[in-house]
């Protein structure tokens, strides 16, 4: 190991959410670097079949120590972090809820910092956030939307749960960096795609009264193929001076929502979808938000011009900090990427996102 | 103004906060959760100013009106009983307690004090629940109901919540007496204590697993529930909790001469008169008069949309208002303490039946399944 990277083979690694999406590609590729000592925390429910795949296809996966339990419990965090080196939190609520999102997502993390600083030799903590804290209000269309672009400050109008709970998840760690001196560095990717996620992003579009609606499609997408973002992740739990930073996680060759939802119809071939202008979407949202606020959310305002401009106004994107930082590049270019993703579906129209 | 707190910063708390909004003269002064950062993203997000993590300093710092206990049902009693103790009134969310004793001990509590407690039963107050109350309250019936029907089905469709407790035997769901039933029920049995004598002298409760839940692989929690009750008067009662079905909550009330039925997932109120027609007659028009009645909720659910009278949470933003109505102006409570208490009873009865050996006995009295159980309800309202 170089003096370019912290940690040495032997550390002990801890995954949590190793079980999910891009859980389980971390792990891959944490094996495939050849590191044994790893750690993969999951929950009593959580579905394995996935995990459990990866760790057969490499003879150190039987080495690989699957530890159960919640982050929301100290104790199971203890059980986690206990002896570890290097953290990859990965972990997140996804619940539809404020409380549920704030929970798995905040709470979880503090309970894991904290074992992590008295249980362990803390030598990195990578949290895994997202582009869901940033706010492009401020942003003209087509800006850059870069590592300094302003944080979301009204997650509860923009109706988004989850971004709420990553935003706190942020400021936490940040605290705990300041006035703990862990040593963490977050990552923020873009819209995670690859096989394994069936959903379409909101960013591509998005259900409405039983019609798929494409907002603009002519801004591209913040894409990142979950092998290239799980990349980014595993370097940054290794990679020497790069303590308290924040770096996008996004590919080369960015596609435009409607390069990426003609790929997906002419794979799937399995629904139809209209497509309106930026303004006529925003201006929809403007009239459903102040119908909600008049009506004291008689409809959930699902619709605001918060959330239209985060998903659908459209800006630039830079990997260049997480290259220059990391020595990252995407390992999968941007036409296999697309292949891959597309390969789990088939033509035999059972995959219209509207059914989902 | 009335001083509101509330208790338990989960996901429950959020439904409590937009109907309290939407009430007048009341304010939320502060909220509490053992966990202060709970605590604090709540108040963050509805800009609460007093957040705490300790409910006695709560109680003794802003002194509440009313204090919404919304935490998981284990803790319900006490936190409860130490609200009373201070002097607030008490709006507990479902299941009032996890036993009936501790549901009579509270009420008993609240009444020697002068103060005031409900449970949030609050899809007895939805639109068409209050439509049929006005109805049954006028005679449609022509008398009194002589069997009642309550069903209640569970969507475990959302694997992600039910994959929580199904995976973890000490999630609290699982740790209740009726586990996943302890949590829903109520609902569905509060509907049928307003129409049933405290007297019952009849509980047959069944319960089984369904091959869904099997092959989510959880052993020992049931999830279908059928319950047969009779009181002493000879109304009967039937309550069915499935999560084979979907897309069936209803309540139906038979009379005499007349029965309804609410559906909470339509939001409609159907009413049947029972009656006779000449000859072929009968094939022609109860049909066309069942259209007419469902054209006719289709058409006040959208009079009541537009006029914003209908929307998510009516129920429980028309309960919580009802009480601190109650509790402003000494007015009758909107759900009687005879009815919060034979629920927890029948409830009580069911889970001693189906899972024999998991709840602490209850004192109603309790036989061989499939034999007749009394069940005496002593009434403290
Ligand atoms: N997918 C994207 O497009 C995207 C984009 C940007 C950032 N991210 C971030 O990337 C990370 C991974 O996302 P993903 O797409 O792989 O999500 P995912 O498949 O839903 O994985 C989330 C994981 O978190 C676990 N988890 C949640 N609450 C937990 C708790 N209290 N204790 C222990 N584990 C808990 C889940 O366990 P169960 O399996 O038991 O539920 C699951 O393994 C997240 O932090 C997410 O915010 C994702």
């Amino acid at each position: 190991m170089s003096s370019e990277y912290i940690a040495l083979a032997s550390d002990r690694i801890l995954v949590t959410g190793s079980n999910g999406f891009i859980g389980t590609r971390v792990v891959e590729i944490l094996l495939g670097y050849g590191y044994r000592n790893i750690r993969c925390f999951v929950r009593p429910s959580s579905r394995l079949d996935r995990l459990e795949k990866v760790l057969s296809q490499f003879d150190a996966g039987k080495d690989v120590a699957l530890v159960t339990g919640d982050l929301l419990s100290p104790t199971d965090c203890r059980k986690a972090a206990e002896g570890v080196s290097v953290i990859y939190h990965l972990a997140a609520g996804m619940e539809k809820s404020f409380a549920g999102a704030f929970m798995n997502s905040a709470l979880a993390t503090r309970n894991l910092m904290d074992a992590f600083l008295r249980f362990a030799k803390p030598k990195r903590f990578v949290n895994v956030s997202s582009f869901a804290v940033y706010s492009n209000l401020a942003l003209k269309r087509g800006a850059l939307l870069d590592e300094n672009c302003p944080l979301e400050d009204a997650p509860q109008e923009r109706f988004d749960a989850y971004g709420f709970g990553k935003l706190k998840q942020e400021e936490l760690v940040k605290e705990y960096g300041e006035v703990h001196n862990l040593p963490y560095v977050i990552l923020r990717p873009g819209y995670v795609f690859g096989p394994g996620k069936r959903e379409l992003n909101g960013r591509v579009g998005t259900s409405a009264f039983g019609l798929f609606v494409q907002v603009s499609g002519t801004q591209s997408l913040p894409l990142t193929y979950v092998d290239n973002c799980a990349e980014a992740i595993v370097l940054a739990g290794f990679k020497a001076g790069i303590d308290s930073e924040i770096l996008n996680v996004v590919d080369d060759e960015l596609l435009t929502g409607q390069q990426f939802l003609k790929a997906y119809k002419d794979k799937t071939k399995s629904f139809i979808s209209v497509r309106i202008p930026y303004v006529v979407g925003y201006t929809m949202s403007l009239l459903w938000e102040k119908y909600c606020q008049r009506s004291k959310n008689q409809l959930p305002p699902a619709f605001n011009r918060r959330r239209c401009s985060a998903e659908w106004k459209g800006n630039r994107y830079s990997n260049q900090k997480l290259k220059e930082r990391l020595g990252w590049k995407p390992r999968v270019p941007m036409e296999r990427a697309m292949e891959a993703f597309l390969s789990q579906f088939t033509s035999n129209g059972n995959d219209d996102p509207l059914k989902r | 103004m009335l001083k509101i707190a509330i208790v338990g910063c989960g996901k429950v708390a959020d439904q409590h906060v937009a109907a309290i909004h939407r009430i007048p003269e009341c304010e939320i002064v502060s909220v509490c959760d053992w966990e202060p950062l709970m605590a604090k993203q709540l108040g963050q997000r509805f800009g609460i100013a007093g957040c705490f993590s300790d409910l006695k300093e709560m109680l003794e710092a802003v002194s509440p009106d009313i204090v919404h206990i919304t935490t998981p049902p284990r803790s319900h009693y006490s936190l409860a009983k130490q609200c009373l103790e201070s002097g607030s009134h008490v709006y507990l969310e479902k299941p009032f307690t996890v036993t009936a004793s501790e549901t009579e001990s509270l009420i008993q509590l609240a009444q020697r004090r002068g103060l005031k407690i409900t449970a949030g039963h609050n899809y007895l107050f939805t639109l068409e629940m209050l439509e049929m109350r006005r109805l049954v309250e006028k005679g449609f019936l022509g008398g009194r109901p002589i069997h009642l029907e309550s069903y209640w089905s569970y969507d475990l469709g959302d694997l992600r919540y039910a994959s929580a407790f199904l995976g973890n035997r000490n999630h609290w769901v699982r740790q209740l007496p009726g586990q996943l039933f302890h949590n829903i029920i109520s609902h569905g049995i509060g509907k049928l204590a307003e129409f049933l004598d405290d007297e019952l002298t009849e509980i047959i409760a069944t319960a089984h697993q369904s091959e869904q839940l099997r092959s989510l692989g959880a052993q020992e929690v049931l999830d279908e529930l059928r319950v047969m009750i009779r009181d002493n008067r000879g109304t009967t009662a039937f309550f069915c909790f499935s999560t084979q079905i979907r897309g069936l909550n209803q309540l139906r009330v038979y009379g005499p001469s007349g029965s309804v039925t609410a559906d909470i997932i339509t939001g409609s109120l159907v009413r049947n008169k029972s009656r006779s027609y000449k000859s072929y007659l009968t094939y022609f028009v109860p049909p066309l008069k069942s259209a007419h009645e469902y054209f006719r909720n289709a058409r006040v659910n959208v009079a009541n949309f537009l006029t914003r009278r209908l929307y998510q949470d009516f129920g429980m933003k028309e309960l919580i208002e009802r009480f601190y109505n109650s509790v402003r102006t000494g007015s009758p409570l909107p759900i009687p303490y005879r009815e919060i208490i034979l629920t927890a009873r029948i409830m009580d009865e069911i889970f001693v039946q189906i899972y024999p050996g998991r709840s602490e006995m209850p004192e109603i009295g309790h036989q061989e399944s499939g034999q007749a159980a009394t069940v005496a309800v002593s009434s403290v309202a």
